[in-house]
């Protein structure tokens, strides 16, 4: 009752506080100078963290690579479909058997800050991510060779056919082109200079980063003059900053909200189907999860509905494979009807009872928190005791690579090619199978599908990987999420990628 | 005065490196590997075992804390983990947003609290009083991102007065810092109102009581002297502290405010670094912290010697 009155009496404090500050308020919307007025106006963009450092090399963070995507250029880049096409390698050729490609690379085009691009940029960015075993060294693993024969021309020998070598050349900005000059200066990590369409004009530790147009670009220039990175963490604050008109463009809205807003006149939301997966891991290390019998019960306890409402608010398309519904590499397969009956069933005859589950979730990612107390209460249905265990990221890396759980449940996050969807999770090698998955079919056909440079085989080959995988209940896939992204009516020319990639080229801003 | 001073200082020197090495080891207990946190979910072993080595986390403990020392006093803070940049380089572009959101935030409780406290004791038991004490029990009980929350809502929502969140530079437009600045530092600044009111309060109460206000009162002086002169005076010195302290627990940064508001202080830093147990920043920040701490304690032992003679005597 009385809180009513203070809580107005607070709003009156505030307020005192704003008349003796004397400040102006209401109008929000940055102006960055007088340029703004004169062209296309700066675009405001509120992402949800700041990114770690600014080298591409270096960085594994997404908020780093939302900013470099505007910045740097990959010899080749996927297209809205995912298709790789040319971006500073206008063309390029295959010897026969497969072990050397020679790119040849587009003339005329020149850094940020003016200094010319050669093959030898190329050969010095791919040597150095090899060399200094950098982030996406694992991407570069068939690569015996990066030379440049003259400034127009790069060739990579190989040591085994690669057939996803332009995915892993220009899947994302992680294997940028970087400039020598400014690597041994140290400047990259707050003053990268790229080839792509803007250039960094400043960087405010803890606050924004500005992009410029980059005047030096080969390609068409961006309409508007720059783009203003703000970091704001609170999703709810972000969209307050969006339908204020403080911001233009946010990626960051609270997720409960997306719904809702898709119908909103006064913002545009859109939201596409990405090529992220999440999915529930059984420890096959540990006893009675190395069953088949047992693991395949739990897939068939899962309501994959109920679970994608929880967690992301239906914003996401339920699966049972790994590659979603708008690949070429799709394969419709889903044998786990939401069966409670055929669970216990197969309980029973792995002679499993009074089971508990120690299933792992990670506060970094919320919607595995929000999923695991459904995944419980479906799981308590076949009479399996799920014991949540919350941790924080790095300790929840920690479990995971010591094998300290029964279940986890992640997401893998941008992927391309097949093999980044199947080789390091479910190949007895892979760096990623800490769940300790072993079948010497699926072994066998991950390795020939890498090198399989027959179009048609090679799918073949992911069809069997992917049924496989299903079968032995590898990974218990749950769904696709969305990628939901939101921006004020007076923004042009922007569309959502479902490889998360944030492209602000074509961009503009209504007057 | 001056051999205070100097026993003082070396004494706090003695306490900081008391801090090093009790976050030195603070954090070498706490879970999770920072290489696994900078890598992400994809690497391969021998990505790891580099960026390890990089980053200096191969080395036995007991040099790598005298490295660190030795390093720290002569103001090298070490690198980041996360962005390569030299720690003293960061926690020194952060500090000017949290002073100046700490300041405001203070200035503003002093602002209210001051009136509140002084006409609350002098009417003890009145309809205003209670108010007041009602209006602290609510300010200190009521967590302070609530009502950030409800701040943004109804002044950036609402009304649409105020922005949200994020920050501009006192010195790059003045204007535009405070407009940015109201909602963080009124909402801080309500809590420490609320605690400060209530010390002015009991202050002034107790010295009222005292012997030396009767005498006044009775010798026919006017109550408005009586209050200034005598018993604000008098009930200011353990407010100074309080104050005091208040203002050095801000300089640490309100972590939850700052990350609400997008505030690029001491206190968001210190947040991102404990989620990427980036350990050099989360160190640096802390003994910035502890050295902030001391050295508003010093000042306010200075300021108090001179407030109160007697204090100058031991």
């Amino acid at each position: 009752m009385s809180s009513t009155r203070f809580r107005l009496a607070g709003a009156t404090f505030t307020l005192m506080l704003v008349a003796v500050a004397g400040c102006t308020t209401g109008e929000g919307v940055h102006v960055d100078g007088a340029d703004g007025a004169s062209a296309g106006g700066v675009l405001n963009a509120a992402i949800g963290g700041e990114p770690d450092q600014l080298d591409p090399h270096k960085t594994s963070a997404y908020y780093s690579f939302q900013v470099l995507e505007n910045v740097y250029d990959t010899l080749v880049e996927p297209d809205a479909n995912l298709e790789m096409q040319p971006a500073l390698a206008t063309g390029w050729t295959t010897s026969d058997d497969q072990l050397t490609w020679t790119f040849t690379l587009r003339e005329g085009v020149r850094f940020s800050d003016g200094s010319p691009l050669t093959a030898e940029d190329v050969v010095y960015s791919y040597t150095r991510i090899i060399d200094e075993k950098l982030n996406t060294a694992y991407k570069f693993a068939t690569v015996r060779s990066v030379t440049a024969p003259d400034p127009t021309t790069v060739v990579v020998a190989l040591t085994a056919p690669t057939p996803n070598l332009l995915a892993n050349l220009g899947g994302f900005k992680g294997v940028a082109i970087v400039q020598k000059a400014n690597i041994e200066s140290g400047e990259v990590t707050t003053k990268p200079v790229g080839s792509g369409p803007f250039a960094i004009g400043s960087y405010t530790s803890g606050d924004n980063i500005r992009l410029v147009r980059n005047d030096n670009y080969w390609g068409e220039k961006p309409k508007v003059d720059g783009v203003t990175f703000t970091f704001v963490s609170d999703p709810t604050v972000a969209l307050q900053n969006l339908r204020g008109g403080e911001v233009h463009w946010t990626d960051n809205l609270p997720p409960q909200q997306v719904p809702a807003l898709l119908d909103a006149d006064e913002l545009t939301v859109r939201s596409v189907p990405s090529t992220d997966y999440w999915y529930l891991a059984l420890n096959q290390a540990r006893k009675p999860y190395d069953n088949v019998a047992v693991r395949r019960a739990i897939a068939f306890a899962l309501d994959r509905e109920a679970i994608t409402k929880a967690a992301k608010f239906g914003l996401a398309t339920v699966n049972q494979t790994a590659i979603s519904q708008n690949s070429a590499y799709h394969y419709e397969y889903a044998p786990y009807t939401h069966d409670a009956n055929q669970a216990r069933q197969l309980l029973d005859q792995a002679g499993v009872s009074g089971l508990t589950l120690d299933l792992m979730v990670t506060t970094e990612y919320p919607e595995t928190v929000t999923a695991a107390q459904v995944i419980a209460s479906q799981l308590a249905e076949i009479g399996v005791t799920v014991k949540i265990r919350t941790l924080d990221f790095a300790q929840w890396l920690d479990e995971q690579g010591n094998g300290n759980f029964d279940a986890f449940m992640l997401g893998w996050l941008g992927n391309i090619d097949p093999d980044e969807f199947y080789y390091a999770q479910h190949h007895s090698g892979g760096t990623f199978n800490f769940h300790k998955y072993a079948n010497p079919t699926v072994d066998r056909l991950l390795d020939q599908a890498r090198t399989e440079t027959d179009q048609g085989a090679r799918k073949q080959r992911y069809e069997q990987v992917a049924k496989q995988i299903v079968d032995d209940a590898s990974y218990i896939y749950l769904y696709n999420p969305d990628v939901a992204q939101g921006w004020s009516s007076g923004l042009t020319g922007y569309e959502v990628r479902t490889d998360r990639a944030i492209r602000f080229r074509d961009a503009a801003l209504a007057k | 005065m001056a051999r205070f001073v100097i026993r003082r200082l070396v004494q706090s020197g003695v306490v900081l490196i008391g801090v090093t090495l009790v976050v030195f080891l603070l954090i070498q207990l706490v879970p999770g590997d920072p290489v696994r946190v900078a890598l992400g979910t994809r690497f391969d072993q021998e990505t790891y075992e580099a960026l390890r080595a990089r980053s200096g986390l191969d080395q036995p403990l007991v040099p790598q804390y005298f490295d660190y020392l030795r390093r720290a006093l002569t103001g090298d803070l070490g690198v980041s983990f996360r962005s390569g940049r030299p720690v003293t380089a960061i926690l020194l572009e952060r500090l000017p947003a949290t002073l100046s959101l700490a300041v405001t935030a203070v200035l503003f409780a002093m602002l209210v609290a001051f009136p509140l406290g002084i006409v609350s004791a002098i009417r003890s038991g009145s309809l205003v009083d209670h108010a007041v004490r009602v209006f602290s029990q609510f300010g200190v009980s009521v967590p302070d991102f609530w009502m950030g929350i409800m701040g943004i809502l109804l002044f950036a929502g609402v009304l649409g007065w105020l922005p949200p969140s994020g920050y501009v530079a006192l010195t790059e437009d003045p204007a535009r810092w405070a407009s940015h600045v109201a909602l963080p530092a009124a909402t801080i600044g309500l809590v420490t109102a609320s605690i400060l009111t209530r010390f002015i309060r009991s202050s002034m109460l107790e010295v009222l009581s005292e012997d030396y206000v009767r005498t006044a009162e009775a010798k026919g002086l006017r109550a408005r002297v009586v209050v200034l002169r005598h018993v604000l005076r008098n009930a200011l010195i353990p407010v100074v502290t309080v104050v005091a302290v208040q203002l050095a627990s801000l300089l640490g940064g309100v972590i939850v405010i700052e990350v609400l508001f997008a505030w690029p202080g001491i206190g968001r830093l210190t947040f991102d670094a404990v989620r990427a147990r980036d350990y050099p920043v989360l160190q640096g920040a802390v003994l910035l912290v502890a050295a902030l701490f001391l050295l508003v304690n010093l000042l306010v032992d200075v300021l108090y010697a001179r407030l109160d003679p007697r204090i100058r005597v031991r």
